[in-house]
């Protein structure tokens, strides 16, 4: 009897009971258990307790698809914004930097390869700055190479780096040769000092 | 700052929880550097908003069957 007139309200409403919201709040077997008691007792107690689970479901439902649709329009947002900031700042080189005056950006960069250039580094440099004979001697046996490093090094001061462009070589060669050319320097040294 | 201390706190981090997959995927719409950002945005967007906008007028379950 009371199953039958449970099914034959289910029956009647076949339409509602199928609505999305409705079906997902019937699925939670304690909203069933409210629901059902209150067809079989109509009362407004009854029908008032299946009224306030029914409202906190729909604000929940309401609010997740509310969640939902904020993080996808968001992330669009957020990323138009970006794109916008990103593009009013471009790195533009060949503008103007002031609005009349015809220099640009990319005339002000520095050429750093000019004014390293090999012609003068062994007899300019290091050589004729040694006052001390021993360490003179010493360093005219390394080779020409080597000479040209410790002057790029100790002379003009430049780094490994820039010493490897200008010799078309890798930083770890120069570096090799470095270590390579200051222990030739103390074992002659140290040979001339006993 | 009340108003993230009440109740809903606790509420709010349920659905922030729940929806972190949606967000990791929601991520790619952006630059890969922008993603630690976005992220935080968007929870902080999320608890600003659930702590402001009202969800009200719900229908009574019984209007479904007149």
């Amino acid at each position: 009897m009371e199953k039958q007139k449970i099914e034959e309200f289910f029956y009647r409403n076949n339409e509602q009971v199928n609505n999305p919201i409705i079906k997902s709040f019937l699925s939670d077997s304690n909203n069933l258990y409210l629901v059902q008691k209150a067809i079989l007792y109509p009362t407004d107690h009854n029908k008032k307790l299946v009224d306030e689970s029914f409202q906190s479901h729909y604000i929940n439902v309401r609010k997740i698809k509310y969640v939902s649709n904020l993080i996808y329009f968001f992330s669009l947002d957020f990323d138009k914004k970006r794109r916008r900031l990103q593009n009013r700042a471009l790195l533009i080189l060949d503008k103007g930097l002031s609005e009349e005056a015809g220099t640009t950006a990319k005339e002000l960069i520095e050429d750093a390869s000019v004014g390293t250039k090999l012609d003068h580094i062994v007899d300019g440099g290091l050589l004729d700055n040694i006052e001390d004979e021993q360490l003179l001697k010493s360093l005219q046996k390394l080779t020409i190479k080597q000479l040209q490093i410790l002057e790029m090094i100790y002379v003009k001061e430049l780094s490994i780096k820039e010493i490897a462009h200008t010799l078309q070589t890798t930083p770890q060669n120069i570096s090799n040769l470095h270590r390579k050319a200051l222990n030739k320097l103390k074992t002659t040294l140290n040979k001339k000092g006993e | 700052m009340v108003i993230f201390e009440n109740r809903y706190n606790e509420e709010t981090l349920t659905i922030i929880e729940n929806f972190i997959p949606k967000i990791k995927q929601c991520l790619h719409n952006t630059d890969f550097q922008e993603r630690e950002d976005l992220e935080q945005e968007i929870k902080l967007k999320i608890i600003e908003k659930l702590a402001t906008v009202e969800f009200q007028d719900a229908p009574s379950f019984w209007d479904f069957f007149s």
